[in-house]
């Protein structure tokens, strides 16, 4: 229990004090066991209990229908899965976009002879300016070791007078946005002794675009999906509520609040919904179970060692406060809409 | 004090037809009035003005002392808790035991289970169902099922006891039955009102009759 449930409890309570003061009789009422006023401890108590009652009867009442509960849990897991599987994928291009980080890395090379202590002094100047995350320093004779390691030649040097490559700063900015790259590219082309700022920009902004595309995909995915969800939800409370119309006109007729008719139906709500989540998790992790060693021989053909991505404890979380969220949503809509309709009889 | 008043009450429907014009009458505490006239008469639409199921188009009912005009839509739940209603049809719930149809009024008000179900007996035993408490209402009989509707809205001891065509389904010994169960409830003090067509078992009774036709009052009848 969050302390704002206790304090919308308290406030309910508070409520229903104030809202009872119009009595028929107009007479004081005895206090004690005769009378029907509660203490405001008394009443959140039994709001408690009605909570609870609540909660173990609707979850009663969808074990009484095991395959109409369990064919709505299905439909709600399987709109989740395909947005939870997108989530999933953003995150995994997102962690090798992260590899590919030397993509927005303005590699600054220095005028060929630059002493060591010109290459440090300016590299501190260039770790000082705002935008620079941070700056590598390859001097000459590194970047000639380098070079020969990745040629297979030992004694390139033997065929040259001198080292010809110049030393070289690898800066990487804090913003990866493409524009702020390239302007930060042009204002560290200008330093004094410096030779040339490069970035591949082109690659830079095909991958912020891809980025952006897959982002968007996800939302707006994710947001339609929801929307079925509510639907599903919805319908399923719209018939709940059809068949208990009844009770409801009964309850309403002696003095039951629209939270108490509202109650059930949102529990179910929650329950259709947790249903939802557990299955779309499991369904997650049966799939990702499925095709994970086939992407990874996959992926390791290419000389990648991706690995795909999983839920792990904190997204199944987060599925699952979601699918309640969005059961919970989508039966306050359709209790809401459908109780206006009973009442208007 | 009258805990029941009628002033210049007025009720349309769809703007022209009018259930209930300029009706004034009003019913001090304590007292046991019937209200009587054909179907159509205005029997049903004072009952649901009485219980806030509809507003009046005109004029003013006074409940308790409360103008129920100014009962705001969140307050009437709790409006209709303080008073008892019995319906035609006596409205039970036929997937509840006669015990849980009896303490609904005191789930919703949510009172503790071990006070309510003391209550609830209380209630059954009133009515003489005491040993059907277990039972499902379909396995009663109509003046049974009646009498557990007279429980659960008597259940929460109510100043006012209102009761809507009470005998209409039952035969001429189940509704003396019934209506002597009413005059004893009146007896300790409750408030009755009783909207009945059945001219000769009302007549016999000797209370007071308050007589409607097309929405007006007609007669009203003092009891002997």
């Amino acid at each position: 229990m969050t302390q704002s449930d206790k304090n919308s409890a308290g406030k309910s309570a508070a409520q229903q004090k104030s809202a009872s003061q119009p009595t028929v009789a107009g007479q004081k009422r005895k206090r004690g066991a005769n009378t029907s006023k509660l203490s405001l401890d008394a009443r959140y108590e039994s709001w408690l209990r009605h909570h609870r009652q609540v909660a173990v009867d609707s979850a009663e009442r969808l074990i009484r229908h095991p395959v109409a509960s369990i064919l709505t849990m299905l439909a709600i897991a399987i709109a989740l899965v395909l947005p939870a599987m997108l989530w999933l994928g953003l995150g995994s291009v997102r962690a090798l976009d992260y590899d590919l980080d030397s993509s927005a890395r303005v590699t600054v090379y220095m005028e060929s002879g630059a002493s060591a202590k010109q290459v440090s002094e300016l590299a501190d100047e260039i770790r000082n300016e705002q935008s620079v995350g941070s700056v590598k320093v390859i001097t000459a004779d590194e970047g000639l070791h380098e070079f020969q390691q990745a040629l297979g030649v030992n004694d390139a040097t033997s065929l040259l007078d001198a080292n010809p490559l110049p030393a070289t700063l690898l800066v990487t900015p804090k913003e990866r946005e493409p524009g702020a790259v390239d302007a930060l590219s042009r204002q560290l082309g200008e330093l004094n002794g410096v030779d040339e700022a490069r970035v591949d920009l082109e690659w830079l902004e095909r991958l912020h675009d891809i980025g952006v595309l897959g982002q968007r995909l996800t939302l707006g995915l994710a947001v339609l999906f929801g929307l079925g969800v509510l639907l599903v939800v919805g319908n399923t409370i719209r018939l709940a509520v059809e068949n208990r119309r009844k009770e409801i006109e009964v309850v309403t007729l002696i003095g039951a609040t629209h939270a108490f008719v509202r109650r059930p139906f949102l529990y179910s709500g929650a329950w259709y919904g947790l249903g939802g989540g557990v299955l779309a998790v499991a369904l997650l992790t049966l799939g990702r179970g499925w095709l994970s060693s086939p992407i990874s021989a996959l992926a390791q053909s290419y000389g990648s060692d991706y690995v795909m991505p999983a839920l792990g404890f904190s997204g199944s979380l987060l599925l699952l406060i979601c699918s309640i969220l969005l059961g919970l949503l989508g039966a306050w809509i359709a209790v809401g809409r459908h109780l206006a309709d009973i009442r208007a009889r | 004090m009258a805990i029941i008043s009628f002033e210049h009450v007025g009720k349309r429907y769809g703007g022209r037809f009018e259930a209930v014009a300029d009706l004034n009458f009003s019913i001090e505490r304590g007292e046991m009035v019937f209200l009587t006239g054909h179907s159509g008469a205005g029997k049903s639409s004072v009952l649901k003005l009485l219980t806030c199921l509809e507003r009046p188009s005109r004029g003013k009912v006074v409940v308790g002392g409360r103008d129920l005009n100014t009962l705001r839509n969140s307050q009437i739940p709790f409006y209709r808790r303080q008073i008892g209603v019995v319906f035609q049809d006596h409205q039970l719930l036929f997937d509840r035991t006669v015990f849980d149809n009896v303490a609904l009024p005191l789930l919703i008000q949510g009172i503790p289970p071990q006070d309510a179900a003391r209550r609830v007996r209380a209630a059954l035993d009133k009515v003489g169902l005491l040993y059907r408490e277990k039972a499902l209402p379909i396995e009663l009989s109509g003046g049974e099922q009646q009498r557990v509707g007279i429980a659960r809205a008597v259940v929460n001891k109510p100043a006012l006891l209102l009761a809507d065509e009470p005998t209409g389904n039952l035969d001429p010994q189940l509704s003396a039955d019934i209506m002597r169960l009413f005059e004893d409830f009146n007896r300790i003090g409750t408030t009755v009102l009783l909207a009945s067509h059945d001219l000769a078992l009302i007549a016999r009774l000797r209370h007071r009759i308050l007589r409607l036709r097309q929405g007006r009052l007609i007669a009203d009848e003092e009891g002997a």
